[in-house]
């Protein structure tokens, strides 16, 4: 990389510089936090240039990211619905008014009927307390998180193809010795900016890059081969590659043979029914791309296959994740420099927060809740029975589901570092499931969509007011370091659980005074699990500028998953043979294009933080449709005039930006905005089988021009 | 060696990492001095970050009346003198880049000075430390000068579409192609 790690830092008279890491998506890049000796307070940023991920880069939100810290619109103390107003109250007045509906919701409709729902921008030990606490202190099962939209299709894609779910297979250096790369579904450069380094240097050295994309986004532009595809075709478009590989015998047989399972079902089936021509028709794509771009990968020496929300928001995200990984088994790429990929991990602590047991199934060390061997061995680390630990819950839009009138399961709600009024699909009817709640209490730093709907709001204390750690997309566990006090009477989550596990008779389970506490109880509770953090300390963190895991004690870590053998328990690795079927919604007569979400380089999720930066908020201040010339005309849309865009689940009007670099029978729409700017008013919640994953990325929509 | 700016233009995402990031540099009082620029929006997502190019012999200083633009012993062009600066505007004219601008409230000039409080203890400037996809690069002359002849060499301007099996090849070479292209590699012939 460019900047030599010796590179001095500025260190100004009267303040300190405290490193830790961002507070935004997986790459987690590392930064100083400049702190004023006298305030004790952050005042800014400096680059970390001895951190080997990022080496001093950051993206706007990551140079940005401090501006959260002491910002005006924190929340500063608890607040208590009173007459239809949130009105400051004490904690004490707080916390005993939410113990005492848990106990009352849950005496009266029983124990699930109280639910909780998370978020992965917390750290490791945050939300192993999560986890534990839903169990342990709670009693529910009904407990799950956002990183459901986020993560879930491929964990779910390589638990089954790989046996175990790591977002990369490999470190961020691979990248630099991968002769061709393949990007499904990921607009690397708005999403994973500080990633871009590695992909361009390993382009200097020769590297060719494939990008699978609806939209010529700012990565697609530069790739050598772009296949711009419908929405929500991929998995055909994969066969088609996979047809190439197979037919021009671009396949390592001797791999095949040697570490895999089921490779004939999938080459009966991809040579009955997947030829270009074919795939053609059906992804809109040149089949003389699909042949280049095979040829490409096929070819080169060695290479990686990445992918993100593209192909993983689609209510067959499961199946591209396997076809994608397919791609890599057939090739024999993974396990060796420069062959594997992965995913690339959309929330901070995605990686982490998916491991330890704030998920509907897990527990912690990624052990499944419904294994008699993890129940037990996890109750006796926490000092219960196993038969009290409650069976698996259910994904985060059917835990929004279970709350409405319909089903009426679930009647109090504690939400905690999410907001799902704008993170999930079908926002009107989400809207309507949380009208149906009792009572719901949210914990965060800004009072975002969700928490002004709230009966009682719990100030949060934000990253930086608060130590532990995070894992990143490489599965790198690393340190967040605390750069100052929290600002107001805010708190940490883990110390809001803590506090309420005592109100509920239960806080002997969580003796905890600080989050070392935390994390040493998670070593031993993750111990012998597919992600084993126990040989992981603080010290070697520091010592080692990360720790990959799994990590089992005496161990060094493994930055490069899969050398000699895959996580199933046979050891090899399992082809999938996917059969493409189309979106669980298509263009017909009367919604006639396809529309499609996604993300913006200036803002993060639902933007509650981000929209509060102006530096962030004036570069996109608002949503925008994304229309092509040739449909615009059709529609007489004017560059910055408005259009309204109607779906089953709702409509709404936007600005039009007229634009070359999407297909001309798809619009698209960022969705980092709330309320009446909320694309999820339009999205189809369609779940993915396997995963529960909403169809974020495809549906059919009508766009007509509005006056 | 001293070390320099080295800009390879199409790797900008529009990110404006080194925008926000000048303005951290408290000498630069919450004030960017470099640009994002789309290139044409709607037709291609190209943006070109434009900075100072510390001129040999910069128009800003050269139209000074004051003397109040210096240029170190390495050639960076220095921000206003804020004594000095008389708040005549005729650099911000001067420039054919655009560069320098106008603080009405202070009535003072600002322009990029590759973050001389940084440089001058060894350290890198904001924008080239955070470029996310290393569009600006803070390397050392020799380094820039053989990034520069590589790029001659490799690089053929074009955004090809390709139908078929045809190829589109071209004669015309550029220092810093704008365009992506789809088929870089097999258009090259010496």
């Amino acid at each position: 990389m460019i900047i030599t790690p010796n590179t001095p830092n500025l260190v100004r008279q009267g303040e300190d510089l405290i490193p830790t890491h961002c507070s935004f998506c997986g790459m987690q890049c590392a930064m100083h936090m400049r702190v004023d000796k006298a305030t004790g307070q952050v005042v800014g940023v400096e680059p970390r240039y001895d951190f080997p991920v990022n080496g001093g880069r950051m993206c706007p939100k990551g140079v940005l990211a401090y501006q959260q810290i002491n910002h005006h619109e924190r929340i500063l103390h608890p607040m208590i619905r009173k007459n239809g107003r949130l009105e400051r109250a004490t904690w004490d007045e707080a916390l005993g008014l939410v113990a005492g509906k848990i106990r009352d919701v849950q005496a009266k409709y029983g124990k699930d009927a109280v639910g909780l729902y998370g978020g992965v921008s917390m750290t490791n030990e945050k939300c192993y307390v999560a986890g534990k606490f839903a169990r342990v202190a709670v009693g529910t099962k009904n407990i799950d998180y956002n990183g459901r939209f986020c993560m879930s299709a491929a964990a779910g894609g390589a638990m089954k193809a790989l046996g175990i779910d790591r977002g990369l297979f490999n470190p961020w250096t691979d990248v630099l010795q991968a002769e061709a790369i393949i990007l499904a579904g990921s607009n690397t450069a708005e999403c994973h900016p500080t990633a871009m380094a590695y992909i361009w240097e390993a382009r200097d050295r020769g590297a060719k890059l494939i990008v699978i994309d609806p939209r010529k986004t700012p990565t697609a532009r530069v790739a050598d081969v772009h296949l711009q595809l419908k929405p929500g075709t991929d998995s055909a478009l994969i066969n088609g590659l996979l047809y190439v590989l197979i037919a021009e015998g671009l396949v390592d047989n001797e791999f095949i043979a040697q570490r895999t399972n089921g490779f004939d079902a999938l080459r009966e089936l991809i040579l009955r029914d997947y030829a270009p021509e074919k795939v053609s028709e059906i992804t809109g794509v040149p089949a003389a791309l699909i042949f280049r771009a095979a040829r490409m990968y096929g070819k080169a020496a060695t290479g990686m296959v990445m992918y993100a929300r593209g192909v993983e928001q689609q209510s067959k995200g499961v199946e591209n994740v396997t076809d994608l990984i397919n791609l890599m088994l057939a090739t024999g790429k993974i396990g060796r420099p420069g062959c594997g990929g992965g995913t690339l991990t959309g929330q901070g602590n995605g990686q982490g927060g998916r491991e330890h047991g704030q998920k509907a199934d897990q527990l912690p060390g990624y052990r499944k809740i419904d294994d008699p061997a993890a129940r037990a061995y996890v109750a006796s680390v926490w000092g219960i029975k196993s038969d009290e630990l409650p069976g698996p819950g259910q994904s985060a839009y059917e835990l929004l589901q279970a709350m409405g009138e319909e089903r009426n399961e679930v009647k109090m709600l504690f939400l905690y570092c999410s907001n799902p009024m704008v993170s999930a699909p079908n926002a009107n009817e989400v809207d309507r499931f949380v009208a149906n709640l009792d009572f719901m209490v949210v914990s965060d730093f800004f009072l975002s969509e969700s928490a002004e709907k709230a009966d009682v709001v719990l100030p949060a204390a934000v990253w930086a007011e608060d130590e532990g750690t995070t894992t990143n997309a490489e599965g790198r566990v690393i340190r967040i370091n605390k750069a100052q006090e929290p600002l107001g009477e805010a708190k940490p989550d883990w110390w809001i659980m803590k506090e309420l596990a005592k109100r509920l008779g239960r806080g002997e389970f969580f003796p905890y005074d600080n989050p070392r506490d935390i994390f040493a109880e998670l070593r031993i509770a993750s111990k012998g699990g597919p992600a084993d953090y126990s040989g992981i300390t603080y010290e070697r963190i520091e010592a080692e500028n990360g720790v990959f895991w799994p990590c089992p004690e005496g161990s060094t870590g493994m930055p490069r998953m899969f050398e000699e053998r895959f996580g199933t328990k046979d050891g090899r690795a399992n082809f999938h043979a996917v059969a493409y079927r189309p979106a669980a919604e298509v263009p017909d007569q009367d919604f006639p294009v396809y529309l499609t979400t996604g993300r913006v380089v200036f803002h993060y999720l639902s933007g509650a933080q981000t929209r509060r930066i102006p530096f962030l908020l004036e570069q996109c201040p608002e949503p925008y449709v994304e229309v092509h010339p040739i449909l615009a005309g059709r529609l007489r849309l004017e560059n910055g005039g408005k259009a309204r865009l109607t779906t089953r689940r709702g409509d709404m009007v936007l600005t039009v930006r007229i634009a070359e670099t999407i297909r001309p029978d798809t619009v698209f729409v960022p969705y980092h905005w709330g309320k009446d700017l909320a694309v999820n008013q339009l999205t189809n919640p369609a779940l993915d089988p396997v995963c529960r994953m909403p169809e974020f990325k495809a549906c059919a929509v009508r766009v007509a021009k509005e006056a | 060696m001293p070390k320099v700016l080295f800009i390879d233009y199409e790797r900008c995402i529009g990110c404006k990492s080194c925008v926000a990031a000048c303005a951290e540099l408290p000498s630069h009082r919450k004030k960017s001095r470099n640009y994002v620029v789309p290139l044409a929006p709607g037709v291609t997502t190209q943006t070109i970050p434009m900075t100072c190019f510390h001129c040999k012999d910069p128009a800003c200083a050269r139209v000074c009346p004051a003397g109040a633009i210096s240029i170190t012993a390495l050639g960076t062009v220095l921000s206003a003198d804020e004594e000095k600066c008389v708040g005549c505007r005729n650099c911000t004219l001067a420039c054919p880049f655009g560069i320098p601008k106008f603080d009405f409230n202070e009535n003072i000039m600002y322009k990029c000075d590759l973050c001389h409080e940084r440089t001058g203890v060894g350290s890198a400037p904001m924008c080239a430390s955070v470029c996310p996809a290393q569009t600006l690069q803070w390397v050392e002359l020799d380094v820039a000068m053989a990034k520069r002849r590589s790029k001659i060499a490799a690089k053929i301007v074009g955004d090809f579409p390709v139908w078929g099996e045809d190829e589109v090849e071209t004669r015309i070479v550029s220092a810093g192609s704008f365009g992506g292209t789809g088929v870089r590699e097999e258009t090259h012939h010496e």
